[in-house]
């Protein structure tokens, strides 16, 4: 490499640089990083709503098509978003480091001595009958009492210079650099944590364990695949409504289990209440209709089993929990082969109600439950448990099951006792609760960030650097107390600070003589 | 009395506020239009019943519903409009001694009030679970104080400041115009007309006066930046607390949910006001536009993400 290409290259780093550090830069990363949150907000966003990015995809193929290569589908975690992220860290880190730097070194020196006071901003003199060493004395009391940090020389310590207000330029550093930790808390955290979601039925005990998640499991990048072992069992679940159909409470009653399976506590899970074993925090997400649903074949049970039931979208106008519930059975050990669909309205009522008026009713509590149900033969092609393929069965009967009945799947009679065939008996409606499971280290860092992000930014925004200084000169037998000074920052108060200030001065020196005041404010 | 009682009263005393606020609105422009001070003591007078009413509303309806009475969009417009008011009253007219801004700020409160009024009105009923914690004592109440700030600093103050700054700029170019140069001998400033100052201020002279009783722009930027000042960590302490909130009724303090985003984005476009009026080359106007976007953000963060966007805060009927 020669030596001029060398200087070249550090010549424009430290041109790079230089731009890294100009508040020009800053901003207009900060403008960017908010355009970029707003472009998240109108489109459709992947970890947010999957089911609306793929409506989108399918109504719009083409302009999808370019989002979901523009990482548009997924602002936050793409590449441009991380890009301008850090640029701006490393912009702040840029601008922080000479800054920290010189405010440790103006707190480590003493206040300086100014040569012509009389051409500051703020400028008074007043004669006082008092020696120039009391006047100075007093001066330095009623400083020091203020929280100026003084000292004092000259020819015969005659001469103050007082400081004030390091905390605005100690408090925007700490705002600042509280963004950093914050940025460092949020990264340790959802890189070390993970979230997804259990799905328990009453009676049931859930483990902390990859296997169980239900659906999609969110690990973080630096996740280590160990998980915790803690079960929790959940004892019961609650939801109640007001008359008007609005939601009063869901409640999980639960009971927290270490990985030896010991009860270690009972807690109520709410929203807004999590419960939380080893820094595993569960959270109440949502709720649904479980029937334990038994077969048999020739008296026999096969299958005997609380069955996860799930709503479809309620159309515009219709309560959600108007909807009826959907589940499905597998039997895969038979020959052919049998699926069967099943539909739950956990209140008949609302299902005669439908049917004799039209009228869509909202299922808030259990009352004589009715399961409709339809047989299919032929082969399971699909492994899911909660989706079956019907095209390639064959239909074979369908009926209807109350609480407590036993029906032939092939006739849909009821049966009085045991019977001979398929039955389906619906011994017990049950409910289970839907827990977001979760766990992030980095919650209290990230807290604790947030708390110096809000304290720094107090005396930054409110407080201002202020310097004074004094003079005592002898007059025949009294003295000239002469103070000037300035605020870098809010000066209209500091103006009346001032005035304040040069009168306690002059009675701490023993009062004003009638004679020879004399005051100026120099413009400017 | 009964909740049904409450909400009844509670009504009325909504009616009792926006009529005040909508006569105190017209007695301030009438003021700044006449200069005649018996328009702004009536104004003042009106706005202070309307501020009475709009506080019993706000209490009445919390009777009515046995809970905080700021739970739905309804409530939570019927507070901004009561906040701005009050801090127009407290801080503009009570702490800046400027008397001539109180139509700018009212225009807002009968705007907030009458989309509350036509669009948003739900009756006085218990909260929905996910909205049933005490931070909704502590986040929306700071929510609200930071964004009633941010209207009056960011938009009322900054629009005017807007307005007056050009105001006087052309005014220097005028004078600068009729000036004699320097070299030239003046032969430019006598050839103009004794009213071309007028005639090219503004069309009517009545506007021009009217525009003339605002404190001048510099005034309005300080004012401004001081509003904003202190609006900006109250809405930080907002999002914290909704943070906070977050984390506990959803097991994460932060999901790029629509309000969350936005209330980002507002604290991010102020954050860049304030770093703007600190930086050589940007302060006044540009910092002013900044400002003003901001407001823009804010209504967004508001009403557009609770009403179009959809998001865990779309709780329009709640």
């Amino acid at each position: 490499m020669s030596s001029s290409s060398r200087i070249t290259l550090s010549r424009s780093t430290a041109m790079v640089w230089r731009t890294l550090r100009s508040m020009r830069t800053a901003l207009i990363l900060l403008l960017m990083l908010a355009i970029a949150s707003v472009v998240g907000s109108l489109v459709p966003q992947w970890p947010n709503s999957p089911e609306r990015v793929i409506r989108f995809q399918i109504d719009h193929p083409f302009v999808g098509a370019f989002y979901g290569r523009a990482g548009l589908f997924d602002v936050y975690g793409s590449w441009w978003f991380v890009l301008i992220t850090t640029l701006l860290l490393v912009s702040l880190v840029a601008c922080l480091v000479p800054r920290t730097r010189a405010a440790v070194k103006t707190l480590r020196q003493r206040p300086v001595q100014a040569r012509e006071i009389d051409a500051f901003r703020l400028y008074e003199e007043r004669v006082v009958p008092a020696d120039p060493g009391r006047v100075i004395d007093g001066s330095r009391r009623v400083l020091r009492r203020r929280m100026f940090r003084v000292t004092r020389d000259g020819e015969g310590g005659s001469a103050l210079a007082a400081e004030k207000g390091a905390l605005r330029e100690i408090g925007s550093l700490c705002f600042h650099w509280a963004f950093l930790l914050l940025v460092v808390g949020v990264i340790y955290g959802k890189g070390t944590g993970f979230t997804g979601r259990a799905v328990l039925v009453e009676g049931k005990t859930w483990i902390d364990a990859q296997a169980n998640y239900d659906g999609q499991l969110r690990t973080g990048r630096f996740f280590n695949g160990n998980f915790t072992g803690v079960g929790i069992h959940l004892r019961g679940f609650e939801d109640t409504y007001r008359r008007s159909g609005q939601p009063m409470d869901f409640v999980s009653h639960v009971d927290l289990l270490d990985p030896q399976g010991n009860v270690v506590r009972s807690a109520d899970i709410r929203v807004n209440t999590p419960a939380s074993i080893d820094g595993v925090e569960f959270f109440q997400y949502g709720f649904g209709w479980a029937p334990v649903v038994e077969i048999r074949r020739e008296g026999a049970l096969i299958a005997s089993e609380p069955i996860t039931f799930v709503q479809d979208t309620a159309p515009e106008g219709v309560p959600q929990l108007a909807m009826p519930w959907h589940g499905i059975v597998k039997l895969p050990s038979l020959h052919p082969q049998v699926g069967l669909t099943l539909e739950l309205w956990p209140d008949s009522r609302a299902w005669l109600r439908l049917r004799t008026s039209g009228e869509p009713v909202a299922m808030t509590q259990e009352f004589q439950p009715l399961m409709f149900f339809k047989v299919f033969r032929g082969d399971l092609t699909e492994p899911s448990s909660t989706s079956l393929d019907t095209n390639v069965m064959r239909k074979a009967g369908q009926g209807v099951v109350g609480a407590g009945q036993t029906v032939d799947l092939r006739t849909g009679g009821v049966v009085a006792d045991g019977g001979s065939g398929l039955t389906i008996s619906f011994p017990e409606l049950r409910q289970y609760s839907v827990l977001q499971v979760s766990r992030d280290r980095g919650v209290p860092l990230v807290l604790l960030a947030a708390i110096l992000v809000l304290l720094g930014l107090l005396p930054a925004l409110y407080t201002s650097r202020r310097k004074i200084w004094v003079r005592a000169e002898p007059n025949g037998n009294g003295t000239v107390l002469k103070v000037g000074g300035f605020a870098l920052q809010r000066k209209p108060q500091f103006d009346e600070e001032f005035s304040k200030l040069v009168d306690a001065m002059a009675r701490a020196a023993g009062g004003v003589s009638a004679v020879g005041e004399r005051e100026r404010v120099n413009s400017g | 009395m009964t909740g049904l009682q409450w909400g009844r009263l509670s009504n009325d005393a909504f009616n009792v506020a926006l009529f005040s606020y909508i006569a105190a609105m017209v007695g301030y422009f009438a003021h700044m239009a006449f200069r005649r001070t018996p328009f702004w003591a009536f104004a003042r007078a009106v706005a202070v019943v309307g501020v009475f009413a709009n506080v019993v509303c706000v209490v009445t309806r919390g009777l009515a519903a046995h809970r905080v009475p700021w739970g739905n969009m309804y409530e939570y417009s019927v507070l901004l409009a009561l906040l701005v008011v009050a801090g127009y009253l407290l801080i503009v007219e009570g702490y800046f001694r400027v008397r001539t801004l109180g139509g700018f700020a009212l225009m807002f409160a009968v705007f907030t009030m009458a989309i509350a009024v036509s669009f948003l009105y739900v009756g006085p009923g218990p909260l929905v679970p996910a909205l049933n914690s005490y931070w909704i004592k502590i986040h929306v109440v700071a929510a609200i104080s930071g964004s009633s700030l941010f209207a009056l600093g960011g938009g009322v103050l900054t629009t005017l400041f807007l307005v007056q700054d050009r105001r006087e700029r052309r005014q220097v170019a005028i004078l600068r115009a009729q000036q004699p140069p320097p070299i030239m001998g003046g032969s430019v400033g006598v050839d103009a007309p004794p009213d071309f100052v007028a005639d090219a201020d503004e069309p009517s002279s009545s506007g021009a006066s009217r525009r003339g009783m605002l404190p001048s722009a510099a005034a309005l930027d300080r004012m401004a930046y001081r509003v904003i000042a202190f609006a900006f960590p109250v809405w930080t302490f907002a999002v914290i607390a909704g943070a906070i909130w977050a984390q506990r009724a959803w097991g994460r303090y932060w999901g790029w949910d629509p309000k969350e985003t936005w209330s980002f984005v507002t604290w991010v476009i102020y954050a860049g006001y304030l770093h703007a009026r600190s930086t050589s080359g940007w302060r006044g106007r540009p910092a002013a536009v900044i400002a003003l976007i901001g407001f823009v953000s804010l209504l967004i963060t508001y009403y557009a993400v609770n009403l179009w966007i959809v998001g865990l805060h779309s709780y329009k009927g709640f």
